[in-house]
């Protein structure tokens, strides 16, 4: 065995039961280092400082850490000589861990540079920091690299048992079963952190209060004692927006599902499906900003006092907009999902397609739509910041403007979700419980919407 | 039997066709206003914002104050630390926690009670915590990670409360992506003589890979286009962050704080639409991503 070995004893894969020299001047070089700490923590002059933890750094600290530091290496030091595993992985880990937290730091520091200034940097300037960044980046990451890329590279000198790997199959198996209970963990630390912090508005003012009371004046802003938390209006405002944005958005979007579903030609919906698609994806705050700078003075020009063009209808056409492309997917998936018998079947019976989408197909999707809208509904609740920019923020319950009904949409209003979002960040005792009590209401609609659309969901007819 | 008939008879056939084309007209009509909307409100801020956009602005900060000076070079650079920073998270938490569902869960059920219960509180709560609108992960957020942990306003608090935001989406498309390898593939690995972790590592992750990446791109896309959350969380800083505990402000943030705190609207056009074509260059990178994964389940059938 041993003449084999040394025929091949250059050749990384065949190495076998020798060890390398790379992998020995490795060991070497972590043996240097533990000498290295050992000194250092005797001789580093280190000013006592104070430890954010608590406690100081003095000479004994230092020292010790030394120490520590030391027996690390040496006990690294022998692992790679003798050609365990676990030291190579965890040397691997830590140079190339370390490596990357460098390159981070210097990343921060260039682009800062280029970036960070008030006028434009001149050309020479960004080249030379990122000149500068790189040449440092390469200086550290040349000796970890080295090392990195020899203990890649001597792989198969390591040894290999297997007893190493059932050990490691075992512990990997309960490590993945806690990292699938995370989202559930998440999922309980957020009830628990928003129940507990919504407690004191829970104690002081009452369920009932919030949730009845039709004036919201929190005392925080006035500076008096009688602050008043009712959520009526934000509730109404939240309910009517929606409302509006089905009214609008859900007959656009039923249309256009069907549409895409069983009339347009294909060439049509491999370019429109993917477009919606996109659509969904663009972010809110720019269908804000169109409501604020096009629809505000637009809906303006509608005469009517104390018309200030921000309010239920702005929002509820941005809503509209917003939802349109969750409806048509799912909406479109649910009339595809319709077995193609039940088409075939009917149009056998001399009926025109229209009359098979009306009778057949629609009822047998029934469910899916009705998922598809319930989700979209979803969608509207849950929406901030857009309807921040476009409803109007006012505390009061929304009124008609005149003695036309209608004109209730023209008046301003504010969400549960606006609410949240514009009061958080200076609220304080209270103030901030009941918004979190606000946070929790909202928490608890949005599930009841979502496990109504499952329950439709799963209804939907077999295929 | 006689009003049956006369629905699909040919005597009405004429009348059957007419009521068609006109519903199917409307149909075209309501799409048409659809799609039409949309792309008209998209079209609109491009138009508009691209007439303040030039390198000045791309590389200068916000200077603050209430006529909204200066460019937007800072929100870009925050929003690709924490686009970073969030699936640095996200990413093994997520793609593990999927490699335990596909691969390790049918087994664990077999075995005990125990298990079969905890797994499905675990598939439940991945579907919850999708459903979760984003101002309560930026409500959570605010209560664990800026109060409670006393980390502030950061991007640390932000990037923790975006990856817990997009965790599901993670988590739904790698468990996807590790149904679709074949089992041909685990059996003849673990034929050779592979470990079950070996055989995920070696084999199974590298063919899922291409699904797993679009996961994770869809991931990008949904952080850079977020706002309330990172409103909450991240503060509203215009200054570039020097580390993790630094305040910041995204792309979105930046839209929104210009439209409602300052006067400068057509900066908030500029910035709008740069978010929108990052939008579009990310959702192409999906299709491309995606189509490359089909072609190769294909090309395998």
């Amino acid at each position: 065995m041993s003449e084999t070995s040394e025929q091949y004893k250059d050749i990384p894969a065949l190495a076998g039961d020798r060890r390398p020299w790379v992998v020995t001047a490795i060991a070497a070089l972590f043996g240097l280092a533990a000498i290295a700490a050992v000194v250092g923590g005797l001789l580093l002059d280190v000013r006592p400082a104070v430890l954010p933890v608590g406690g100081t750094i003095g000479p004994l600290e230092t020292a010790l850490a030394g120490l520590v530091i030391a027996g690390l290496c040496l006990l690294v030091a022998w692992g790679l000589w003798r050609r365990r595993n676990w030291a190579r992985t965890g040397v691997l880990l830590l140079l190339g861990l370390g490596t990357l937290y460098y390159w981070l730091t210097i990343l921060f520091s260039v682009s800062a540079q280029i970036f960070g200034g008030e006028q434009v940097s001149p050309w020479g300037e960004i080249g030379a920091a990122v000149g500068m960044g790189l040449l440092r980046a390469i200086a550290v990451g040349l000796v970890p690299g080295a090392i990195i890329y020899a203990l890649v590279r001597y792989e198969p000198a390591f040894e290999d048992n297997p007893g190493q790997r059932t050990f490691i199959d075992h512990a990997v198996r309960y490590l993945l079963l806690a990292t699938a209970l995370s989202a559930i963990l998440i999922v309980f630390l957020i009830i628990a952190f928003t129940v507990s912090e919504s407690w004191e508005a829970i104690r002081e003012v009452g369920v009932d209060t919030m949730l009845l009371g039709t004036v919201w004046r929190p005392g925080s802003i006035i500076g008096t004692e009688d602050a008043q938390f009712g959520l009526v209006p934000m509730i109404v405002g939240s309910i009517l927006s929606t409302f509006g944005a089905v009214v609008l958005g859900v007959p656009l979007s039923v249309s256009a599902a069907i549409l895409l579903a069983e009339v347009a030609p294909p060439l049509v919906r491999e370019t429109v499906r993917p477009a919606i698609e996109l659509l969904a994806g663009i972010p809110s705050v720019v269908y804000g900003l169109f409501g604020m700078v096009v629809l505000a003075p637009l809906i303006r020009k509608i005469q009517v006092p104390y018309n200030s063009g921000f309010g239920l209808l702005n929002a509820s056409i941005v809503l509209a907009v917003m939802i349109i492309p969750t409806i048509t997917n799912i909406a479109e998936d649910a009339i595809r999902a319709v077995p193609r018998s039940y088409k075939e079947g009917s149009l056998a019976l001399g009926t025109t397609h229209w009359q098979t989408i009306r009778d057949v197909i629609l009822p047998a999707g029934r469910s899916g739509i009705v998922a598809a809208i319930i989700l979209g509904i979803g969608r509207a609740l849950g929406e901030t910041m857009a309807l921040i920019m476009v409803i109007g923020n006012s505390i009061a319950i929304p009124k008609p403007l005149t003695d036309n009904p209608l004109t209730l949409f023209l008046s301003s209003a504010r969400t549960l979700t606006g609410n949240i979002a514009v009061e958080i960040n200076y609220a304080a005792g209270a103030h901030r419980s009941a918004l979190f009590f606000t946070g929790v209401l909202l928490f608890i609609m949005i599930m009841l919407v979502n496990t109504l659309a499952r329950g439709f969901m799963r209804r939907r007819t077999p295929a | 039997m006689e009003r049956a008939k006369s629905r699909i008879s040919s005597s009405n056939l004429l009348r059957r066709k007419v009521g068609q084309g006109i519903a199917f007209g409307l149909f075209w009509l309501a799409a048409a206003v659809a799609v039409a909307a949309l792309l008209f409100i998209i079209g609109y801020v491009v138009v508009q914002g691209s007439q303040v956009i030039n390198l000045a602005f791309l590389t200068t900060r916000p200077a603050g104050g209430v006529s909204g000076e200066g460019g937007m070079s800072t929100t870009i650079v925050t929003t690709i630390y924490l686009v970073v920073l969030v699936i640095a998270i996200a990413t093994p938490l997520g793609v593990l926690a999927a490699v335990y569902m596909v691969e390790y869960a049918s087994e664990a059920e077999r075995e005990s009670a125990l298990a079969r219960w905890l797994i499905r509180i675990a598939r439940s709560g991945v579907e919850i915590l999708a459903g979760v609108p984003s101002i309560i992960f930026g409500l959570f957020g605010f209560a664990l990670f800026v109060s409670f942990m006393k980390l502030k306003f950061s991007l640390l608090s932000a990037g923790l409360s975006g990856a817990c935001l997009v965790l599901p989406v993670i988590i739904r498309t790698s468990e996807e992506a590790l149904k679709a390898v074949p089992r041909s593939y685990r059996e003849g690995s673990l034929a050779l003589g592979a470990t079950k972790w070996q055989t995920v590592v070696q084999v199974v992750l590298p063919t899922a890979a291409p699904g797993i990446v679009t996961g994770i791109v869809l991931s990008v896309g949904r952080v850079i286009a977020e706002t309330a959350i990172f409103w909450v969380t991240l503060g509203g800083s215009y200054r570039l962050p020097t580390g993790l505990l630094s305040s910041g402000r995204t792309m979105a943030l930046h839209v929104y704080m210009l439209a409602s705190e300052t006067r400068a609207f057509d900066k908030a056009m500029g910035t709008a639409a740069i978010l929108i074509v990052t939008i579009i260059v990310i959702n192409l990178l999906i299709n491309i991503t995606s189509r490359q994964l089909a072609q190769r389940v294909m090309g395998k059938q």
